[in-house]
């Protein structure tokens, strides 16, 4: 059987990239399982999908423990626990991740023995997010390394993913998935299927009895006061706004009135961005009258921290290194 | 009740209320709106709040609350309202609750729910003058589930169930006529990018007594399908195409809190949309466009 995980950002087009995978599978003659991850998330946080897919039955069910291929549409994703994207890959694992660094850097990095291979990117973009039609690009290179979905099979499975966009955007993405299908060439079957997991190898829990509690107990009810502040939803951002205090003229309402996440405050005439729960909207940016905030690509701005934390984002470095 | 008047911009808060961290999009107009609302109203409040996006902002075990929050059915938010506000009545009475503990009843919900299934509850709400405050977030559509359209989706815009090259057929329903006609203590209508005016008709609310209604537009990256950078400029645009009027009805009478004198084009606001990108590409829809201005044009005609 084979078990793929996609991750990625809300929004790139991970779970069209599995829909593309499974169906092009399924007409190739497999038994196939693709969902995606549900869940209360939005628009750049990190999520997944799955697909499975066997000569036989599938009797597996939920979330992918044993991957043969991991892609990562995001790389800034792979330094982020919660987005679990290393989660359980080992030496037979095939990890295809979105970068613009080698695929040596990231395997150093990572300390992991898995094979590591960089997307290959049909246009040149400054930042890998940025890249188009990046869910079509991961299934068509996804789909080369299974080295078992013919040209034709991807083709037709993104025509009928994406009919309803009309055939421009059928098109774009078809020269996406194809260029990055070709460009993986070298790399034809590199993924094979994982040991089917047989239920007699199945060892039974050892069961606890856990008595009813009584409702006042059982109930979900939150009896914390904004709580919410302990979800980390600056791993969303994939753009980081900075404010210039040169430039700054401490105006102090407009940037945190207008921060749709209270993500801004001001204390002592100066605006202070809390880089842990920040999106990454920029919302800021575009309100500033002296045009005091700069958006900058995350992974530059990682970057930057690591070689000179500067005062007031060390929220950010720490989620950085987390 | 009131301890300070908000009269120019340097009286809004700096420091917020409302807890980060909700799973609410990136750049949500909604949320920008609710955020500056919730710094007016203050703790003292209960919010009811009905299906819809917002009610991924309490998901257990976290709230950004500092009060209570309730989820009940996408029908019933003003019902629950009632409950609530009952259970402080007896609590006062019986004097378990001081008066300077009492609360605040808030109902959010979204257009789907306030323009559709939970208008009977409303008006239900607006007859027996419950005293409450209800705020909705209109996004023109049912945003959490994916954009369908709702009966307060615009004429024209695309929706996962209204496409083809004309979009939405109907045209957004007045929900504001319809909630003033009941005669309630207040109706407005307010928006995030005009954040004075907001909290000037919120003050306004939180001071008077019964129902007390507000409509807030609410710019939706995700559904209206643009850059969440944009929002602000999307919210203005609003108000300057004179597309979203921003009014109150308070004492019987309609009163317009900012009019667009030289009002622009509501092109300007359509084409920065992806749901309206049918009306430009690859053809220019000159029609469809001008039927938008005109309705708009017919509005503000019987207004100035």
């Amino acid at each position: 059987m084979f078990r793929i995980r996609i991750h990625g950002r809300g929004g790139q087009g991970i779970k069209m990239a599995s829909r593309v995978l499974g169906t092009a599978l399924f007409q190739a003659g497999y038994t196939v399982q693709d969902a995606p991850k549900y869940g209360a998330e939005r628009r750049g946080a990190p999520i997944f999908s799955s697909v499975r897919a066997a000569r036989e039955t599938i009797n597996e069910r939920g979330t992918i423990y044993r991957p043969d291929l991991v892609v990562v549409a995001d790389d800034t994703l792979l330094a982020v626990p919660a987005a679990g994207t290393l989660l359980g890959i080992d030496g037979h694992t095939v990890v295809l991740v979105n970068s613009h660094e080698p695929a040596d850097t990231w395997c150093h990095r990572l300390n992991i023995t898995a094979r590591l291979l960089i997307l290959p990117a049909c246009t040149e973009v400054e930042d890998r997010a940025d890249l188009p039609h990046i869910g079509a690009t991961c299934a068509g290179a996804a789909a080369r390394l299974l080295g078992v979905i013919a040209r034709a099979g991807l083709l037709e499975a993104i025509a009928g993913e994406l009919a309803d966009l009309g055939p421009d955007i059928v098109a774009e993405n078809q020269a996406s998935a194809l260029a990055a299908f070709d460009a993986m060439a070298d790399w034809q079957g590199a993924v094979t299927e994982g040991i089917a997991v047989a239920a007699d190898n199945y060892v039974v829990p050892d069961w606890i009895e856990l008595p009813f509690d009584d409702a006042r107990m059982a109930a979900p009810d939150i009896r914390a006061c904004a709580n919410s502040v302990e979800v980390r939803t600056g791993l969303w951002r994939t753009m980081r706004p900075i404010i210039d205090y040169d430039l700054c003229k401490r105006c102090w309402w407009v940037c945190s009135t207008f921060c749709p996440d209270s993500a801004i405050a001001v204390a002592e005439d100066i605006p202070v961005i809390d880089y842990d729960h920040c999106k990454g909207c920029m919302v800021c940016v575009g309100v500033c009258p002296p045009h005091a905030i700069e958006g900058v690509p995350e992974y530059l701005a990682q970057q930057q921290d690591k070689l000179q934390p500067a005062p007031g984002d060390a929220n950010a470095t720490e989620t950085a290194d987390r | 009740m009131s301890e300070q008047r908000i009269n120019r911009m340097k009286d809004l808060p700096s420091t917020h209320l409302l807890g980060t961290g909700t799973p609410m999009c990136s750049g949500c107009g909604g949320l920008e709106a609710l955020h500056q609302i919730y710094d007016v109203l203050g703790e003292k409040t209960v919010f009811v709040n009905a299906a819809g996006c917002m009610t991924l902002l309490s998901v257990y075990p976290f709230t950004p609350f500092r009060g209570s929050w309730l989820y009940t059915a996408m029908a019933s938010a003003p019902a629950g309202a009632q409950g609530v506000r009952d259970a402080l009545d007896i609590l006062l009475q019986q004097g378990r609750l001081r008066p300077e503990e009492d609360l605040d009843v808030v109902v959010l919900t979204g257009d789907g729910s306030a323009n559709g299934m939970g208008l009977s509850a409303t008006s239900a709400a607006m007859d027996r003058n419950l005293d409450f405050l209800y705020i909705c977030y209109d996004n023109e559509g049912y945003g959490n589930t994916g954009q369908q359209s709702s009966s307060a989706t615009p004429h024209a815009a695309i929706t996962s169930t209204s496409g083809g090259s004309c979009g939405y057929p109907g045209y957004k329903k007045d929900l504001f006529s319809i909630w003033a006609a009941h005669g309630p203590a207040y109706v407005a209508t307010v928006i995030g990018s005009e954040p004075l005016d907001l909290a000037r008709k919120i003050e306004k609310a939180r001071d008077l007594q019964g129902s007390r209604m507000i409509i807030a537009l609410a710019p939706c990256p995700t559904g209206w399908g643009y850059d969440p950078k944009d929002s602000v400029e999307i919210g203005r645009l609003a108000v300057k195409t004179g597309i979203w009027p921003l009014k109150e009805y308070i004492d019987g009478q309609v009163v317009h809190t900012r009019i667009p004198h030289e009002r622009a084009h509501v092109e300007d606001y359509l084409r920065l949309q992806g749901r309206f990108a049918h009306l430009f590409t690859p053809q220019a829809d000159p029609a469809i466009v001008a039927d938008i201005q005109a309705r708009v044009d017919s509005y503000w005609d019987k207004v100035v």
